[in-house]
């Protein structure tokens, strides 16, 4: 515990500057892959604990679209669009089978698919940690502000993360599948009594769920090792994040996921051996406070 | 006696109940009526401990009980069925009424002891028995048919030998002949045990003849109470229920 | 008073017990005797989870928080500590007592799945404050240097034969005290609270005081095996606290059956098997162990010992099919 450390840091801009944005990205990151998790849940009210895995293998797929054809953007849109399709025959050839079974025989499922995926990463892509590299465009030097360190590429990250973020709430706020989605998330029954297609929804909420978490591995790629079980720390990350914000509230996700990406950042500080129980401790509290989380609300 | 006195109750900023003050005597058989939305679940909500009041107060027997717990309440003596039938599904007739009991002889918590102690069986067949169960006894519970199923209901609530019974539409979702078996049986169990029975009712040819007395609710609020025959007459009542065609659907 | 079902199943303990003592002089092997070891560790913490899971309908992630505990707890007060071994288990099961008592206060106001993920939490904030008292906890390194006065009453327990058998009656004692519980009127609340806990509060059950009760017993039950395994590893190591021993004790009641009594016990043993089966035959373990996951788990859809007690026309005892 280095609280001097911390009041140091937080009174000098540099250090502010820089530690604040190395949370963003830390945060944007985590809202991406919460925000697919609490789409899943607040519609399927399935827990999809193998979101992680989503997350991890959009990034292989990314480093490996990079490598051949050496487009970021390239890249990333494969990752998405890769993880997308994963989502769906995941959804259809497994997670179909449990609808409405008992929570953990959905846990028992998903904990399948994650160990099953990260030895088949092992197989694909070697045990061993792999580094993508930072794309040629972004190799440039940082910016300061005042005084602290800003990485252009940081700065992209946080703008397309929020872009994502945006139009996914604005979908769900203006569109007609939107508000189908948020019928479906608030009254199941309903929807399905108007004869909307649930299969079809839930694969699309599905898919939309496991898009973003590739997306989020593919932006991710170039500033983290990619390591076979990459996923879980991510998985156990969005998880707080979910039941911090309130599961199924994508604003509530955004928030807690920035306030968990600074607490990682500046933790490093203050606290360094016990971020993670920082973590913990933050969302003991707040589910005392507020069992369903900041923006959620109580399912019964 | 079982009394409320100028019940108030609001969900968020909808007021579910106002200034509701009703008497039930000890012995009668009362019967609660009102159209959909009359607050008529609400009330046994109140007076049965599942919700507290924002004012006013339930009394039973002279003793205040606002704000007491469901389980102290049902000390007391007020037992209560649901209008969706309540058990425990994994549990075969008798076993229910094993549990009812044993929970109501404060044995809930004992861990010295194996299940079902002596006398509980015995007990728990006649409960069984009064209500016409005896030969499902050994049935589980989530297998009856749904008649079976209410009267287990009403069964676990007798279980804890009340003075003063709620039922909540005690023939939801039956058809009209199984309608009049429930309800002679519920009559019948009510000169038996000498109860206080309460019931909230939809079907008014049940209402109007086996009820010695009855209250009407309609939004809220006591619209009128009285014999049957005054009821019958009372032009405020006629308002509401032709104002309001009367619906069968289980609110 | 005895119950009929009670001698059972002392007589039945008293008979495992028999075998268990017979088979090394039979085949003496001792990766046999540490599979018993592991399996009795195991077998009771996951049989005390199934008391929340199973029986009261209560889901915790977190429960390897108390079998952690007990391994930490215990090998803290042999090594810091003069008291002798039953002296230190006893103040080892006070000591998750207390703490399951704090704990469950907290995460029985929650529900489902808020229920899962607040005992989640509080497992890994247990394990955050192990890994950074470095002082105390030895940090990630684990406490290592032994457990010191193993002699009980003249019987070594540090002499593998011995702690394998020692296991072996720690196992059966535990399970027939939960067995017990189950059968008990306690039990009875159990069950009533899992199916339809509005209506037994309707019927004169304190609701949260019986949660708290048998989260606080199940607690106990599961230090019980974090003692076992203390004992077995010689120590306390952060991985026993970490996330995954509450998988591994969620899959084995799962696969085993929530539903049944011995559901947890088989699943360990076959969650075990499959451990060293697969392990010693590939080195992808986790691919080989999620396809025989998956293949249980969407074949029958329920645990194993559920699935055939249904299969013989039974009644599972416990859990909701």
């Amino acid at each position: 515990m280095d609280l001097a450390a911390l009041a140091e840091c937080v009174t000098s801009s540099s250090c502010l500057v820089t530690q604040t944005t190395s949370g963003l990205i830390v945060g944007m990151l985590l809202f991406l892959v919460a925000a697919g998790l609490t789409l899943i849940f607040g519609v399927l009210k399935i827990v999809n604990f193998a979101h992680g895995t989503f997350y991890m293998l959009g990034a292989y797929l990314a480093y490996s679209v990079f490598r051949v054809t050496d487009s970021y953007t390239l890249a990333v849109v494969a990752a998405g669009a890769g993880m997308g399709i994963f989502g769906i025959v995941f959804e259809r050839a497994l997670i179909a089978r449990v609808y409405g079974a008992n929570v953990l025989m959905q846990l028992l499922i998903c904990y399948a698919v994650v160990l099953i995926c990260d030895d088949l990463v092992k197989i694909v892509w070697g045990a061993d940690f792999k580094a993508m590299g930072m794309p040629p465009e972004f190799q440039v030097p940082p910016l300061f502000v005042a005084g602290g360190v800003v990485p252009p590429f940081y700065i992209l990250l946080i703008t397309v993360a929020l872009a994502i973020g945006g139009g996914l709430g604005l979908t769900l706020a203006l569109t007609k599948i939107g508000k189908i989605v948020r019928a479906a998330a608030h009254n199941p029954n309903m929807v399905s009594a108007l004869g909307i297609n649930t299969t079809l929804l839930y694969s699309l909420v599905f898919a939309t769920g496991a898009m973003l978490a590739g997306l989020a591995g593919g932006l991710a790629a170039p500033v983290r090792s990619l390591t076979p079980g990459m996923g879980f720390s991510i998985l156990i990350e969005s998880f707080i994040v979910t039941v911090i914000g309130g599961m199924g509230s994508i604003a509530g996700a955004l928030i807690a996921a920035v306030v968990l990406g600074l607490i990682r950042s500046f933790g490093t500080i203050g606290f360094p051996m016990f971020t993670e129980g920082m973590m913990f401790l933050v969302m003991i509290i707040i589910l005392v406070v507020k069992p369903s989380g900041l923006f959620g609300r109580e399912i019964v | 006696m079982l009394e409320v006195q100028s019940l108030t109750k609001r969900f968020g900023g909808v007021a579910a109940m106002t200034d509701v003050s009703l008497s039930f005597e000890s012995g009668s058989l009362t019967a609660i009526i009102g159209p959909n939305g009359a607050g008529k679940s609400t009330f046994f909500n109140l007076m049965s401990g599942a919700i507290v009041p924002d004012s006013g107060q339930v009394v039973f027997n002279g003793e205040n009980i606002t704000g007491l717990n469901r389980a102290a309440i049902v000390r007391r003596g007020i037992g209560r069925a649901f209008q969706v039938a309540s058990f425990f599904p994994s549990m075969t007739v008798a076993e229910n009424l094993m549990a009812a009991i044993a929970a109501h002889r404060g044995q809930w918590g004992d861990l010295a002891h194996s299940f079902p102690r002596q006398g509980v069986r015995t007990r728990a067949l006649e409960v069984a028995d009064l209500l016409g169960l005896a030969d499902e006894s050994d049935t589980l519970s989530a297998k009856l048919s749904h008649g079976d199923q209410k009267l287990l209901d009403i069964a676990l609530a007798l279980a804890l030998d009340p003075t003063a019974l709620l039922l909540d539409e005690p023939t939801a979702g039956m058809g009209p002949e199984e309608r009049w078996q429930m309800i002679e049986k519920v009559q019948r169990l009510w000169a038996q045990q000498r109860l206080t029975l309460v019931f909230i009712e939809h079907d008014m040819d049940i209402v109007f003849s086996i009820a010695s007395s009855i209250r009407v609710l309609c939004y809220g609020r006591v619209l009128a109470q009285g014999t049957p025959d005054e009821i019958r007459a009372n032009p405020a009542v006629i308002e509401a229920y032709l104002g309001t065609p009367e619906t069968d659907e289980p609110a | 008073m005895l119950r009929p079902s009670l001698a059972r199943d002392i007589v039945l303990g008293i008979l495992v017990i028999a075998i268990l003592a017979l088979i090394p002089a039979l085949v003496p092997s001792k990766a046999f005797q540490d599979f018993v070891i592991r399996v009795a560790a195991m077998a009771l913490f996951a049989t005390s989870l199934n008391l929340l899971v199973g029986y009261t309908g209560l889901t915790s992630f977190g429960h390897g928080m108390f079998y952690g505990l007990g391994t930490y707890s215990f090998a803290l007060l042999m090594q810091k500590t003069s008291l002798s071994l039953p002296m230190a288990f006893l103040l080892t099961l006070l000591i998750t007592a207390a703490t399951a008592t704090v704990v469950g206060a907290i995460c029985i106001r929650l529900r489902l799945i808020y229920f899962a993920f607040v005992t989640l939490a509080m497992q890994m904030l247990l394990h955050s404050i192990i890994i950074s008292w470095v002082g105390l906890t030895g940090g990630d390194q684990g406490l290592q240097g032994g457990i010191p006065r193993r002699v009980v009453a003249g019987f070594d327990l540090g002499n593998q034969h011995t702690l394998y058998l020692a296991s072996g009656v720690v196992l059966v004692i535990g399970l027939i005290a939960m067995r017990h519980v189950v059968a008990s009127t306690f039990g009875t609340s159990l069950r009533m609270i899992r199916d339809n806990e509005a209506r037994a509060a309707f019927l004169g059950i304190v609701v949260w005081r019986v949660k708290l009760a048998v989260f606080v017993l199940s607690a106990m039950f599961a230090a019980v095996g974090g003692v076992v395994t203390s004992l077995f590893v010689s120590g306390a190591y952060p991985e026993l606290i970490n996330w995954p021993i509450s998988g591994d004790a969620i899959f084995a009641i799962v696969l085993g059956g929530i539903g049944s009594f011995l559901g947890p016990l088989v699943g360990t043993i076959m969650l075990t098997v499959l451990n060293d089966v697969v392990t010693r035959t590939t080195e992808y373990y986790g691919l080989a162990l999620g396809i025989i996951i998956l293949v249980f788990a969407l074949g029958l859809r329920r645990g194993v010992v559920d699935f055939v007690t249904e299969r013989l026309g039974f009644r599972p005892s416990g859990g909701v099919s």
